[in-house]
């Protein structure tokens, strides 16, 4: 019973990663229907600039500055890689776009910060807390509460503020929204620098746990979109069960089953949600009109 | 005026110089992985090797040449190693090369050096299938040479730790998915079965795995005393940082792997203890080893004063100079003439690792035997002699 309560506690921490990167999959794709596949590189830049930033200033401190930083660097994506697909109405030319910046980011944090898995310095106690017996890392606990704090950030924002609103009405139907006089080209940069601030905010959370280094994006970005495939690409609810699911199917299949197959029960809940109910879990189907 | 034609002059007279000096230069191919999560021991190695070239030139280089080390990058990666080997071989025209990193892109890539009879040293890559690739009959000849303590060593070297110098009975292998991990598994089995010894548990990881809860959970329910690893630097520090998350510390041993610097950064005073074969370790305990890690502090300067992946340096180091002894003693470039002389190389080389007293013969290409290895610990940062 310890056991199973063990890993399931394990596999909570690691679900809230996944979690927290497929809400930024679900953020553009809300506004703009397109996904930013460098999900994982926003989270990479994020993690390694707070580890520059962390020589110099305080952990709580750089949090912010990192945010700051992930915004940006999510505008740069909608701008350089989105906005001319999205203007030459090209269906399928942001998934190549997004995918090519993510290969350029992963080569310049290689040139700047080595090719080396680097140390993040934790900022709480290394030492693991007991709860009868369940031992969990002070930093798991931050994991999942900052990335609860987040998404409800984000979706109190979304709900009560004019420009919240303006995000939901986009979301809801970009023409009427336009002709409603929102800007919806603004509309979809504000998702994508909101988008990549989550990843870098989840990066920087995530650091003291996994490794820091160029490559440490890739898995969990691909992770984190098989949970936002599972969960629904337009459900917050969703991404959190989709992500506490897959995460502790890791950990018991591993230790129930073997570690060799700890990814197939994952992967075959993905392929079941794909037959069975292709928005995902907690999606709304949208019927498409023609 | 006048000093526009003198530097004009100057620049044609240094650019035919440097043509000259360009035909006349034996070329020798550098691979490895020089970026991504192999890299340090890749760059290591390169160093190592670029170091003994220099010196070697210093002293007016071999058959009156000089080496002119030819550098390609495999990225750890079979195709891109393929592409690289030919590249080396069919544009470069390297008359020997030495390097691989990964086992797995060796086994992939040497067949291009076997068909064009141009001996290659792995200097790094351990597979114990390695240098059996291309035996008699089905081969002739073997251009396969290595110059690291190969995986059939290594694993007997673990298990005879744990086994007959620690008494533990109960042990756990944790291996990573990759071919490196996986052989050395079933290396570990045999020398295991050796013995008479199962392993209570046999536990799987992806590279990137950041969570080792169920791993470490089955092996400590399992009883296990210690944990055998075989896997790359990230990974395993991930193991020694789950141990510490679980509350649960068991001696962890496991392939030369676990001195990688960045095993020992990222498990922090969690890897304290780590033990694991070593060829070379940075103690200048020999004139040899002093001069050797003072030329290579000097030369590049790497961070703390510690070589990212002191075995690889020391042995690319030592496989170029056996390399251009064997060059000297052919007398010439030809490959086959250079095989021959490495089968039966004169000259004693007084190596990094060891000093080799005809090390390869035509049927053994493996330079290293049992007793030059030693065992090392990880002690407050940096690998020691494990007393």
């Amino acid at each position: 019973m310890e056991i199973l309560a063990q890993l399931i506690v394990s596999g909570i921490a690691l679900g809230m990663i996944y979690a927290l990167i497929a809400f930024g999959y679900q953020l553009t794709f809300a506004t703009s229907s397109t996904l930013n596949f460098g999900q994982g590189e926003a989270l990479m830049l994020g993690a390694l600039v707070g580890l520059t930033l962390v020589g110099h200033m305080n952990y709580w401190l750089m949090i912010p500055v990192v945010m700051v930083f992930g915004a940006l660097q999510g505008v740069f994506v909608e701008r350089v890689g989105v906005l001319p697909t999205l203007k030459t109405k090209s269906e399928f030319g942001w998934i190549m776009t997004t995918i090519s910046l993510a290969i350029i980011f992963k080569n310049v944090a290689e040139n700047i910060w080595g090719h080396d898995d680097l140390t993040f310095p934790s900022p709480l106690p290394t030492a693991p807390l007991q709860f009868f017996g369940i031992r969990v890392l002070p930093m798991e606990i931050l994991v999942v509460v900052g990335a609860l704090a987040i998404m409800l950030a984000v979706e109190i924002f979304n709900r009560k503020s004019i420009y919240g609103k303006a995000v939901v009405a986009t979301s809801n139907d970009r023409d009427a929204a336009g002709l409603m006089g929102i800007n919806t080209g603004m509309v979809i940069t504000f998702s994508y620098a909101l988008s990549s601030m989550t990843a870098a905010f989840a990066g920087v959370l995530v650091a003291p746990l996994t490794l820091t280094g160029a490559t440490m994006g890739a898995v969990l970005g691909l992770k984190a979109f098989a949970v936002a495939i599972i969960g629904g690409l337009n459900s917050g609810m969703g991404v959190i069960v989709g992500g506490l699911i897959l995460g502790i199917a890791e950990t018991t299949t591993g230790y129930y089953i073997s570690t060799g197959y700890k990814d197939v029960p994952g992967l075959l809940l993905l392929l079941l949600v794909l037959a069975i109910k292709p928005a995902g879990m907690f999606g709304k189907s949208v019927i498409k009109k023609v | 005026m006048n000093m526009k034609i003198k530097a004009v002059v100057t620049a044609i007279a240094l650019a035919a110089s440097f043509s000259v000096f360009a035909a006349d230069s034996i070329k020798i191919g550098v691979s490895g992985p020089y970026t991504g999560g192999s890299s340090p021991m890749g760059t290591s190695m390169r160093d190592g090797a670029k170091l003994a070239a220099s010196e070697i030139n210093a002293k007016g280089g071999v058959l009156g040449r000089q080496i002119e080390l030819v550098e390609r990058d495999d990225q750890a990666d079979n195709t891109r190693g393929i592409q690289v080997t030919q590249e080396l071989i069919n544009k470069e025209q390297v008359v020997a090369a030495v390097g691989f990193i990964n086992t797995g892109v060796s086994l992939a890539a040497q067949r291009f050096y076997e068909e064009a009879k141009i001996p290659v040293i792995n200097n790094v890559a351990t597979g114990s299938k390695v240098t059996k690739q291309f035996l008699p009959p089905e081969f002739a000849d073997n251009y396969v040479f290595r110059t690291s303590a190969n995986d059939t060593i290594q694993s007997a070297m673990i298990v005879r730790e744990a086994i007959d110098n620690r008494k533990f009975t109960k042990v756990a292998i944790l291996a990573d998915s990759t071919n490196y991990g996986q052989l050395g598994r079933e290396d570990l089995e045999k020398a295991l079965a050796a013995k008479n010894i199962t392993p209570v548990a046999e536990e799987k990881f992806n590279i990137k795995d950041t969570d080792m809860t169920a791993q470490l959970l089955k092996a400590k329910e399992a009883g296990a005393q210690a944990i055998l690893t075989y896997a790359i630097g990230p990974e395993l520090a991930q193991i020694a940082n789950g141990m510490e998350k679980l509350g649960w510390k068991v001696p962890m041993m496991g392939s030369w792997t676990l001195s990688m610097a960045n095993f020992i950064d990222n498990a922090g005073k969690n890897g304290e203890g780590a033990r694991m074969p070593q060829t070379f370790i940075q103690e200048p305990n020999t004139p040899k080893r002093k001069a050797f890690i003072d030329a290579y502090l000097k030369a590049y300067n790497p961070a703390n004063g510690r070589i990212p992946s002191p075995v690889s340096a020391a042995q690319g180091y030592d496989s170029m100079y056996l390399l251009a002894a064997a060059i000297k003693q052919a007398g010439n470039t030809d490959g086959v003439k250079i095989r021959e002389a490495l089968e039966n190389l004169n000259e004693k080389i007084d190596g990094v690792v060891t000093t080799y007293n005809h090390p390869y013969t035509h049927d053994n290409h493996e330079a290293i035997t049992m007793d030059m290895v030693v065992m090392g610990e990880v002690k407050d940062g940096h690998v020691v002699h494990a007393k």
